[in-house]
């Protein structure tokens, strides 16, 4: 496995210092500090992955832009690493009874439940990733067929009708979930033969669903439901790494199923249960904000999710399907110029994809596998404590 | 279809010979058609205005009929000059015959009207095209694209007759992507056909078969006996036709709709026969909350699928695969790679789930059962995974492997906590077997026809339990933390017991203590022994009852407990008729000489009571065991009624005959038997 050991150093120096110390009582010093450390990181990691500056345009080459592919698989990496600090943290060198006690007999349950759900967000939105390369590939149909020369009714036909796929798909997905009846039907006059005969029409989900009435809202919400942050002396125990690892995985899922098309997100919840004040929780919140208000004016509008490239789809194909409506043979030269560009940037989006899409679908199993291995450690060490039984059901 | 069957007709009609139809009249038949369509059609609309208006002013005037047939040799012709050509082409560009024209009128007629009604549902029931002029129109397609790519390479000259090049590339384009377009269509509706389901029933195609070459794809011919083994049972020939649309369709540059087609229709057909074993998609967060008895029945139904899938489907999607993308070997892994990945992330989803569920021991069998089918295809699967995704589900596949052998291990440690907590406070009536030693060692009985897969579980997986709690104990973590599964690697030495009779060994030892202790809430001791006797006998007799849990406790460890039963035997004897037979002692029985009768008398009567209390008690007590029972009675004959015997012998001439001797000697020896012989039957109520 890729990419588990970039934490490495920090997990050495962590689990040496607490060999050293471990079987002294005195350190709660150490762990005050560890703490600390932690919180900073989170803040410092995803401060990392706000937008350079709110003044500059986002066009801004050299850094991903927002919910990029690019953008998403930062996130990523940064959740490996907290989870990683966290497990550190929490678990390492640490005697086993400390972590079944008050209130963390309570909230590691729960942050393990969580975890599961968590799980089939990761297996929904790998689905999801086949949909959107299949938008790719639509849309790398129309840039071929656009591109080619000589270049007449042809290739304009084939593009429009790639393209209206392309659109009609990312519409319905959009509307049902990944459960969006195969529109993609070339010459029998897509959408409404589609729509009521059996071979092409029947409900065949490109993507497949995780299971029958899942919904990614809901799970979601059920994340969201029992996260508390800690008050009073809790705040700086214990509780709060706990805590926090929580939140970080509710942001993570909650951001993917609003970019990434997902069974069942109709009434995604934008609503980030996390106080303002805590230092730690400032980037994630600003992140939220952001990616909340652009996830309200999609669902107003309708438009495609929330991925960077998908809008670019979106936006770029409905251009281009103007241009084809609109176009006579022979070509003009300057509508021919003008479509050039969009051509170009299609172009550019559909390699971009091409490059991400896979490498994103293989990071978000490491992502399963890690809270798969995560939740499986704790419970390793609740068994120990003969406390399991409490748990997992 | 109509215009099929149309025009043979018309020539026929009009002449037999050289058929010499009137131009006009199928071309305004079709015109009329067409108007009709755009009227059905809005979107098709713009396109046919667009056909007509070309038709109408570059249709040159017509000197000589042509037939598809006719034209496709001209058009041979005038390709094959071109390519004797190339050298010069750019001097001279050569004058495009007016036969271009006329061979795409006449193919355009044949592209069949597959859009014609809207839900198309007549359509749907048989393919389009005839079979001959299927491979007629799959040739026309591929003249077309042949003009294209000649009409690509021509240099035109700069000045010269562009406009009409031009028209005829966008005339070339045109065809070429109606055609195109009906060719995806055919190629879908074909891959949609029922008998492209993995796991399509031998008898419902009949028809299928009878026209189907000797050879089916995925070749087997003991599908008739099992009705799913042929996968897909797509006869050669329904498969070269596809094969010849997919070669037609990538070499006009149409591989990505040609692809994306294929990919769609296989991954729906996938999940609909995934579905079809039984296989339901059940999310993670479900099957942590289902009841044991449901998921038994999913898990029943997963080795199925997943054995379905690693010996049988998936060798038929690859072939099929290979044989639709023939010489297209890129094509063909990739489009394995992305099923077979799709699918086996799906079927090792649901094991991942099930070794998350809570660990219980009851659920250790059926886990092992999962974890037997994923150990024993995996190297099918090895063998069969394309490169492109060979690292990452070989490692998928080792990984759920993993999770499962250590959530067998919880569960049969799960065991262990089971016996910790049977902490009960009250006593088995009788000293019989406890619930417990029955349950543990049934258990274990049945772990043990697992026995070879949990001996390799515990080899395989066993070091995460017992190490520290932290990350370190787990594989496949961080580097660095390696030295540390070494140093447990080291320890295994082949002398030592194998983990899991280590792990046997130690549940028997935690029995044993936990028997020990319960024994102790007995007040008697003699019961106390006789439960420890009935336990153990129990134990013993399950132990010898299994090759596999007798090969893993060994001989010496039964030994042993068979000693440790002679011992409790021991001190029951001693305990109950020691005491007993402490009664006919000779002490204080003689005096000079005499036998001092009241003594007698005493020794009698004592006897006669402690006999009666006994064989009232023990006659409760329970003995389940047949030859244990048999044992003990014959062990207490020996040792009381010789004693007795002797003692009456010795002594009942002391006594008066009549009342007296009556009233002391309440039991011949026989009777002694007798009672005996009705001890431990656990028949009446103390």
């Amino acid at each position: 496995m890729p990419a588990t050991d970039y934490q490495g150093s920090f997990l050495g120096r962590i689990s040496i210092r607490r060999n050293q110390v471990m079987s002294m009582e005195g350190n709660h010093e150490q762990e005050l500090e560890d703490l600390e450390l932690f919180q900073k990181h989170v803040a410092d990691r995803f401060a990392e992955l706000a937008p350079p500056s709110p003044s500059q345009p986002s066009d801004d080459i050299p850094s991903d832009p927002i919910l990029s592919i690019a953008w998403i698989r930062k996130l990523l990496d940064v959740f490996l690493c907290c989870d990683a600090e966290f497990k550190a943290i929490l678990i390492m060198g640490r005697d086993p009874s400390q972590i079944s006690k008050p209130p963390l007999d309570r909230l590691i349950p729960e942050m393990l439940d969580r975890d599961v759900k968590a799980l089939d967000i990761c297996n929904a939105i790998t689905n999801g990733i086949e949909a959107v390369r299949h938008y790719q590939k639509l849309a790398e149909i129309a840039v071929s067929a656009l591109e080619q020369r000589p270049f007449g009714d042809g290739q304009v036909k084939r593009a429009r009708k790639a393209l209206t796929s392309l659109i009609t798909a990312m519409a319905c997905e959009d509307k049902d979930g990944a459960n969006y009846t195969r529109t993609w039907s070339f010459g029998r006059r897509g959408a409404a033969a589609a729509g009521n005969n059996k071979s092409t029409g029947q409900l065949r989900s490109l993507s497949w669903s995780v299971s029958k009435n899942w919904s990614a809202a809901k799970q979601i919400h059920a994340m969201s439901a029992n996260l508390v942050a800690p008050r009073g002396t809790e705040a700086s125990g214990l509780a709060l790494p706990v805590y926090i690892m929580s939140t970080i995985l509710l942001f993570v899922m909650w951001t993917m199923v609003a970019t990434i098309p997902c069974q069942e997100r109709s009434g995604l919840a934008t609503h980030f249960p996390v106080p303002k004040q805590l230092v730690w929780a400032q980037s994630i919140i600003g992140l939220h904000e952001k990616i909340a208000e652009e996830w309200k004016k999609k669902e107003k509008k309708g438009s495609a999710g929330l991925l960077e490239e998908m809008q670019k789809l979106d936006k770029l194909g409905q251009s281009l399907i103007e241009f084809t409506d609109s176009f006579q043979f022979p070509a003009e030269d300057e509508r021919a110029e003008e479509v050039s560009a969009h051509l170009a940037e299609l172009g550019e989006t559909c390699r971009r994809m091409e490059e991400g899409l896979v490498p994103l679908q293989v990071q978000i199993r490491e992502v399963f596998h890690r809270i798969v291995r995560s939740r499986a450690e704790f419970l390793d060490v609740l068994d120990l404590n003969g406390k399991s039984s409490a748990l997992a059901m | 279809m109509e215009e099929e069957k149309k025009n043979p007709e018309k020539s026929n009609n009009a002449d037999a010979s050289e058929a010499p139809v009137t131009e006009s009249t199928p071309k305004a038949a079709i015109q009329t058609q067409k108007a009709e369509e755009a009227k059905e059609n809005e979107i098709e609309e713009d396109i046919q205005e667009h056909i007509d208006q070309e038709k109408v002013e570059e249709t040159p005037p017509i000197e000589i009929h042509y037939t598809i047939e006719t034209a496709s040799d001209e058009i041979d012709k005038f390709l094959s000059t071109l390519t004797n050509n190339d050298d010069h082409q750019t001097a001279s560009p050569l004058e495009i015959p007016e036969v271009v024209w006329r061979f795409l009128d006449l193919f355009e007629e044949k592209i069949p009207k597959h859009d014609l009604g809207v839900d198309g549902k007549a359509k749907m029931s048989t393919p389009v095209l005839a079979e001959e002029d299927t491979l007629l129109f799959l040739d026309s397609v591929d003249r077309v694209t042949r003009l294209v790519r000649k009409m690509s390479e021509m240099k035109l000259p700069e000045n010269t007759s562009d406009q009409t090049y031009g028209v005829l590339n966008n005339r070339i384009g045109g065809v070429q992507q109606r055609a195109m377009s009906f060719l995806e269509d055919e190629f879908r509706f074909i891959l949609d056909q029922d008998i492209f389901n993995l796991d399509h029933k031998k008898d419902t195609t009949k028809e299928n078969n009878q026209e189907t070459d000797p050879k089916p794809v995925a070749e087997s011919d003991q599908s008739a006996e099992d009705p799913i083994v042929n996968t897909p049972r797509v006869s050669l020939e329904v498969s070269s036709w596809l094969n010849k649309m997919a070669k037609v369709m990538i070499s006009g540059g149409y591989e990505s709709e040609c692809v994306e087609i294929y990919i769609i229709a296989r991954r729906n057909a996938f999940d609909e026969s995934l579905n079809n074993l039984g296989f339901e998609k059940i999310s993670l967060d479900d099957v942590q909350k289902m009841h044991w008895d449901t998921l038994e029945r999913e898990i029943a139904s997963w080795i199925t699928t997943f054995s379905q899938c690693a010996n049988v489907y998936f060798a038929g999607e690859q072939k099929l695969a290979e044989v639709v993308f023939a010489d297209q070997p890129m094509i063909t892994s990739s489009l394995f790679s992305n099923l077979i990945r799709g699918v086996m992330i799906q079927l090792l989803n649901f094991a991942e789930a099930l070794a998350m569920t809570k660990r219980s021991a009851e659920k250790l069998f059926k886990v092992l059962d999962m974890y037997e089918c994923l150990r024993d295809n995996i190297p099918a699967l090895n063998a069969l995974v394309p490169d492109q995704c060979a690292n990452e589900l070989q490692n998928e596949m080792m990984v759920a492997k993993i999770r499962l052998g250590e959530a067998a291990i919880f569960m049969f440690c799960d065991l262990e906590n089971s016996i910790k907590s049977d902490m009960a406070k009250t006593t088995v009536p009788g000293g019989a077997v406890h619930p417990l030693t029955r349950y543990t060692m049934n258990y274990l009985k049945y772990a043990c026809e697992y026995k070879n897969t949990l001996e390799q579980v515990f080899r395989e997986h066993w070091k995460i339990e017992r190490t520290d709690s932290s990350s370190s104990s787990r594989q496949e973590t961080e580097g660095e933390d390696q030295s540390c599964d070494n140093n447990n690697n080291d320890n295994n030495n082949a002398s030592q017991p194998s983990p899991f009779a280590q792990q046997l060994v130690s549940v028997m030892d935690l029995l044993d203590q936990n028997l020990d202790a319960k024994s102790k809430m007995y007040k008697d001791v003699s019961l106390s022994s006789i439960f420890m006797m009935n336990n153990g006998r129990y134990i013993l007799q399950k132990i010898k009852g299994s090759v596999e849990i007798h090969e893993a406790m060994g001989d010496t460890w039964c030994r042993k407990k068979s000693s440790d039963l002679r011992n409790y035997h021991k001190t029951y004897q001693r305990e109950t008729w020691g005491r007993l037979l402490g009664c006919l002692g000779l002490d204080g029985l003689m005096a000079n000489g005499k036998v001092v009768k009241p003594v007698l008398k005493e020794k009698f009567k004592s006897f006669n009571s402690m006999f009666d209390e006994i064989h009232r008690t023990q006659s409760t007590w329970v003995v389940s065991d047949d030859q244990l029972q048999s044992e003990l009675r014959v062990s207490i004959s020996s040792v009381v009624i010789p004693a007795y015997r002797s003692f009456m012998g010795r002594f009942s001439q002391y006594l008066d005959p009549g009342r007296q001797t009556e009233k002391y000697i309440k039991y011949q020896p026989e009777d002694i038997e007798t009672y005996i012989d009705e001890l431990f039957d656990g028949k009446r109520k103390p």
